[in-house]
């Protein structure tokens, strides 16, 4: 019996659903919000494979006998045609054990910007810094290129901070902070950020203050804004928040069994909103919480915190590829 | 041949709801509590409380609502283990052992989630179902409801929920995302009116949001009121008669702005040759369907883009679970093998 219209367009419904779904579990981003002008950037990163047959069967071709070529070429085109189909296949992770490669991090505050201080007088720019040099220690180790937007005591501008990032064409950006509380001293939590708008007014005014030494002004601020909600690297960047926060939550509250877990948030930082790949700034204690200025302060503690946040960075690489 | 037990899930913020290819139903809170402390497990000779039972015995409980907007709460472990909870007790209900298996067999789900839901969420409610099913398809709440009521063409689906309101445009083609609209104005933002107006109107009441819920489920209606709603809350202590049906009109109409701006403004971008089609399909659907007058307050709404039909499904709750139960059985084998969890 023939299939009714009716039929063909469920059918239809039914093949974009699945492939709807197994573009998820591939990790692809939406059709509509791929990037398309990093196609070209795709199709070269991925040409070396297409290469590996082509130049394994044309040194073949080149030493074999002439009456062997016949047989060479035939399995010439089936190769090609597969590795074609292939191509379209998203890369495995054998093929790039490190999808994410460059990682750019970022110690927040420097020189006159000392961020929060604590009771002791302990400052958020010596712990950040502190923490990005043992994590870019870590990193190096397993291979990562790391590029930090300081590596002393100096004040950078937070546009300076995001123009290295792009012009280093980082693969991830990480940016360290450490919480303070006005009220609330008794609580202490982690938190991290990723891009996109917020419609809680601390979280407003937290960004606010982080974002005072931007050197952009409103209406560049506006421009960067628009382009960010279409934007892939949105979805790509919570993926990174979630695998931070879920590991620096788990490590280090088998040291402190109070800390509290203050979850993934949006909120619109700065060195999010201008940096052109996948970024999170992550909120990785509270100095405001004396208890935990005192832990802040054990340079043991501190690389906890590094290993946390290396951990949740390979993590994110790992189901990347 | 193993037996193999097809289900429709529809994982509300509120309420979910599954229906299964064996006939049967059910729909729950979506709420999971654990005992606070021995003794409230002593007395409730449970590890873990789910539904109706979860918020009757809430404060013996550490309760926990895992959805949030339609969404799972990233960041917290105890609410994956809450929604995973939800997920074995709903496939429990159906028949499904903890293994997630139906004796030799193997369960196939189909669950459907917010339109505006982001691939991560996607990800991350597939990483929180492993184990659980066999096989997985995530689709958007709207179509499944479309697709179990076969509106695949010149359709509107308004899918109004506890924590989104879904609208989804049908044109015979998977959904992109020009063709759908999330809202979070939904069920739980008209609560959040309506305690505020009551608190506003009997400062000396004492109402939780629980009460809130029960009273908007009972006497929710736009425009003309149907009855008086009258309540009893305790006032200083005394329970005392409580005339609220200005408050739940007030809050119930908040919902109407937006939702009818959003209507137009997907319609707007429809062709015009099939404009008229859809503006005499739309399905309203969740919930919020259930809200008295709302079909018509929204007709009134498109006589100034030439008139149309909303027609409010009668049985809402299990609309969009029907509609998921639908798409497991059509899926074909070849496809459930690629999607297992």
């Amino acid at each position: 019996m023939r299939a009714g219209p009716n039929d063909r367009v469920r059918r239809q419904l039914m093949r974009d659903a699945v492939s709807d779904n197994l573009e998820t579990i591939r990790g692809l981003p939406p059709r509509s919000v791929r990037p398309v002008p990093r196609a070209g950037g795709v199709w070269t990163r991925r040409l070396p494979l297409l290469l590996i047959p082509v130049t394994l069967l044309g040194a073949s071709y080149l030493v074999s006998e002439p009456p062997i070529l016949r047989t060479v070429r035939q399995p010439t085109a089936a190769v090609l045609h597969t590795a074609m189909i292939d191509s379209t296949e998203p890369v495995k992770a054998a093929a790039f054990p490190l999808a994410v490669r460059r990682v750019i991090l970022d110690a927040g505050h420097g020189g006159k910007d000392a961020g929060a201080l604590s009771s002791s007088n302990l400052s958020e720019k010596e712990i950040t810094l502190d923490i990005e040099r043992r994590l870019q220690a870590l990193l190096k180790q397993q291979g990562f290129e790391v590029v930090a937007t300081r590596n002393d005591d100096r004040m950078i501008p937070l546009r300076e901070r995001a123009r290295l990032a792009n012009s280093s064409e980082g693969d991830i950006f990480v940016s360290i902070h450490v919480n303070s509380l006005r009220t609330h001293i008794n609580s202490h939590g982690i938190e991290t950020y990723y891009l996109g708008p917020t419609k809680d007014p601390l979280l407003t005014q937290l960004a606010a203050e982080e974002n005072g030494t931007s050197g952009y002004s409103i209406a560049d601020l506006r421009k960067l804004l628009d382009r960010v909600y279409a934007d892939v690297r949105r979805d790509e960047s919570h993926r990174l928040a979630s695998a931070v926060q879920q590991q620096l939550f788990a490590n280090l509250q088998t040291i402190d069994p109070g800390l509290e877990n203050w979850g993934i948030k949006r909120a619109p930082f700065i060195v999010l909103v201008a940096t052109d790949m996948p970024a999170v700034l992550a909120e990785v204690g509270c100095l405001s919480n004396e208890r935990e200025a005192v832990m802040l302060k054990n340079p043991q503690y501190r690389q906890q915190i590094a290993q946390a946040l290396f951990r949740g960075i390979s993590e994110y690489a790992k189901k990347g590829t | 041949m193993a037996e193999i037990l097809h289900v429709g899930i529809d994982l509300g913020t509120s309420r979910s709801a599954i229906s299964a290819s064996n006939g049967e139903r059910f729909v729950v809170d979506s709420f999971v509590g654990w005992p606070a402390d021995m003794v409230a497990k002593k007395i409730l000779k449970r590890n873990v409380l789910i539904g109706h039972e979860a918020v009757a015995n809430r404060t013996m409980l550490e309760l926990h609502r895992p959805l949030e907007r339609g969404l799972l709460k990233e960041g917290s472990d105890k609410d994956v283990e809450a929604v995973r909870e939800l997920l074995r007790h709903l496939l429990g209900l159906v028949g499904v052992k903890k293994n997630g298996k139906v004796d030799s067999g193997n369960v196939r789900a189909v669950v459907g989630v917010p339109a505006a839901a982001l691939r991560t969420n996607k990800q991350y409610l597939r990483n929180s179902m492993k184990g659980i099913v066999d096989s997985l398809m995530i689709v958007s709440e709207p179509f499944a409801v479309a697709y179990g009521l076969n509106a695949l063409l010149h359709t509107m689906i308004i899918d109004i929920g506890a924590g989104t309101t879904d609208f989804c445009v049908m044109k015979g083609r998977y959904p992109t995302e020009e063709d759908q609209r999330t809202l979070t104005v939904a069920g739980d933002s008209i609560d959040a009116h309506l305690l505020k107006l009551i608190e506003e109107r009997y400062p000396q009441a004492n109402v939780t949001m629980f009460m809130v819920r029960e009273w908007k489920e009972k006497f929710s209606f736009v425009g003309q009121p149907p009855q008086r709603a009258m309540v009893t809350a305790p006032v200083k202590g005394v329970p005392t008669e409580l005339d609220i049906t200005n408050e739940i009109k007030a809050a119930c109409e908040t919902i109407l702005p937006p939702v009818v701006e959003t209507m137009l403004d997907l319609l707007s971008r429809v062709e015009p040759e099939f404009q008229e089609r859809v503006r005499n399909n739309i399905i309203l659907s969740g919930g919020g369907g259930l809200i008295k007058n709302l079909p018509r307050a929204l007709e009134d709404a498109l006589k100034q883009v030439g008139g149309g039909k909303v027609t409010y499904m009668e049985d809402p709750v299990f609309v969009g679970s029907d509609g998921g139960l639908a798409l497991a059985l059509d899926a074909p084998d070849s496809d459930w093998e690629r999607l297992s969890a």
